[in-house]
């Protein structure tokens, strides 16, 4: 169990965590989600001791980072799979780490066998892709056989494949009984391997919670009606206080519920071929969520605003 | 505190760039005093006994050695390990403690190597002159004061990669300022004021601690080593609570 509570950590004017708490519970995956520049990475450096946090406190089963005897056997993390001397091979990367907790070299073997590393244990990092650097984060991650793990964007640069392979471990990892938290600045990513979501924009918390209750919170819902007397509906929706989109064969109802748009039909004896409810996707919930709090805009968006010149 | 030690022993041991600087550090001055040897018989005679020229060699292995030193700091930070290394061990100052045990070895093994060839070539060359080979007057001390030497050097670059996290930076500095700066500062400090200010340099008088004589002009052993340790601790006090202290 992880608990971070209130913290703060400025660089110079720049307040990169603002005032963050939440929690990590045993069994579960929980998606760590911000865009680009919310302070994911910064809140992962100060909960393992490696920043100084300026106020607050991130405690691991009740125990500071820092007060961990033999940490790696506690908490394993995957900050930036660069992390690692480029001249060193997989093994002996891994070999130094073993070291500092008197780890048996079979355990080196081990975790590269885990990460399906084993053929290229004594190529040079160097050597490797970002997929096989990532990989061998993770065995970094795995050593100890820690009961809490920490990934930072752990999916960057990896293939369909890697990332799936990414989820798979994070989930097993999970459904033993490990606490899992993971970030990304993509929710697609987590989405599918997520029980919780923390959701923090420009530093401050936005949401915490099941993935299920960041959806109802946040998620868009509306109604999709096709019928061949849709203007007359329309009317009649609009007169109960709903909003009209109009689609090619039909269109959408914002601010009523299906059965509500189901009532008025059948008690004005119209026909429909088609009404359903339907929800935004988890991507649009967490842009909508986090909107307010964006700190880099796209190329695309700046055109938009700064376009007509 | 052991297993740490051992970790940063193994993570010198497994770049290529601590490989080479160690290699230069050990073979080029064996090579230069291999060399020097040979022609230094001069019409049958040796010029000067053969720990002073051993000797010679000992500003150019501690300069080398201080690079080392630089390494085992500067390495961590251009490749990201750094982080990995707190976070296996968040008490920082045994990491500290460690990374100068480490060096501290590393120079006092590089040492023990450069010498034992030395006086081993020294030994056969001599040997096959008809010249016996035998430690007279302060050679004893040269021999300690160039442990010393390379010891003190080799901590101060730990201490000035802490400082300047990045290997070209404190690659200048360690070699720039014995070779170069010190000599122009204290020049200037001497042409200002009339008297003279080389007495006082630290590195130079690091230097003399390896000579077999001391002239009269000089300070004596005991006053040179205090001042190399005082300017080296002002350095080693610098990167020590740097690296315990900021982010990593
Ligand atoms: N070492 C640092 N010095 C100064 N500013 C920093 C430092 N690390 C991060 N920041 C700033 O803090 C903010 C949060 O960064 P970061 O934690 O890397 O975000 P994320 O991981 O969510 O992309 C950014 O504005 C970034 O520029
Ligand atoms: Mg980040």
């Amino acid at each position: 169990m992880i608990v971070v509570d209130r913290l703060t950590k400025t660089y110079g004017a720049k307040k990169a965590v603002d005032d963050l708490s939440f929690t990590v519970a045993p069994g579960r995956v929980t998606g760590f989600l911000g865009p680009n520049g919310s302070g994911k990475s910064t809140t992962m450096r100060c909960m393992l001791g490696l920043d100084a946090a300026d106020a607050g406190s991130v405690t691991f089963d009740g125990k500071r980072y820092s007060d961990l005897d033999q940490p790696l056997t506690h908490v394993g993390s995957l900050l930036d799979a660069g992390d690692a001397h480029k001249g060193r091979s997989a093994r002996n990367h891994l070999r130094w780490i073993a070291m500092t907790h008197g780890f048996p070299e079979s355990r080196v073997d081990e975790v590269l066998h885990q990460v399906g590393m084993s053929e290229v244990a004594k190529t040079k990092v160097g050597k490797f892709s970002l997929g096989m650097r990532q990989r061998l984060g993770l065995a970094v991650a795995l050593l100890g056989n820690p009961h809490t793990i920490i990934l930072d964007e752990p999916a960057n640069g990896l293939d369909p494949e890697g990332i799936r392979w990414t989820r798979d471990v994070m989930r097993s990892l999970a459904d033993s009984g490990r606490s899992v938290l993971v970030s990304s600045h993509q929710l697609v990513e987590l989405s599918l391997v997520a029980d919780d979501l923390v959701v923090i924009g420009q530093g401050k918390l936005i949401s915490a919670g099941p993935v299920s209750d960041f959806m109802t919170q946040h998620a868009k819902s509306w109604v999709r009606v096709v019928s061949p007397q849709f203007d007359a509906l329309a009317e009649l929706v609009v007169a109960h206080g709903g909003r009209v989109e109009r689609t090619q064969d039909g269109g959408d109802f914002h601010a009523v519920t299906a059965i509500q748009v189901g009532e008025i039909a059948a008690a004005n004896n119209i026909v429909l071929h088609e009404l359903s409810s339907q929800t935004g996707s988890l991507e649009e919930a967490f842009l909508d969520a986090t909107d307010a709090s964006v700190e880099f805009r796209g190329e695309s968006s700046a055109a938009q605003n700064g376009g007509g010149q | 505190m052991l297993s740490v030690l051992r970790s940063e022993l193994f993570k010198m041991t497994t770049t290529r760039a601590t490989k080479v600087i160690l290699g230069f550090a050990v073979v080029l001055p064996i090579v230069i005093y291999v060399l020097t040897l040979i022609f230094a018989f001069d019409g049958g005679v040796m010029e000067s006994p053969a720990v002073v020229n051993i000797a010679s060699v000992a500003p150019l292995v501690a300069l080398l050695l201080g690079v080392v030193g630089v390494m085992c700091a500067t390495q961590e930070y251009s490749q990201g390990t750094i982080r990995i290394t707190l976070v296996a061990t968040p008490h920082r100052v045994r990491v500290y403690v460690a990374k100068v045990l480490t060096t501290l070895t590393i120079a006092v093994v590089a040492t023990a190597v450069l010498l034992v060839f030395t006086m081993l070539s020294s030994v056969v060359i001599l040997n096959a002159r008809d010249v016996q080979f035998e430690l007279i007057g302060n050679d004893g001390r040269v021999v300690i004061s160039f442990f010393f030497l390379t010891a003190v050097l080799s901590v101060f670059g730990l201490s000035l990669g802490l400082i300047f996290k990045s290997g070209p930076g404190a690659i200048s500095a360690v070699l720039l300022w014995p070779t170069i700066a010190e000599g122009m500062v204290f020049g200037l400090l001497s042409a200002v004021t009339g008297d003279n200010y080389f007495r006082w340099a630290p590195i130079q008088n690091g230097f003399q601690l390896v000579s077999e004589y001391i002239m009269e002009d000089q300070n004596s052993w005991t006053v040179s080593a205090l001042i190399l340790c005082g300017f080296v601790a002002v350095f080693v006090f610098a990167g020590a609570s740097l690296f315990t202290k900021r982010d990593a």
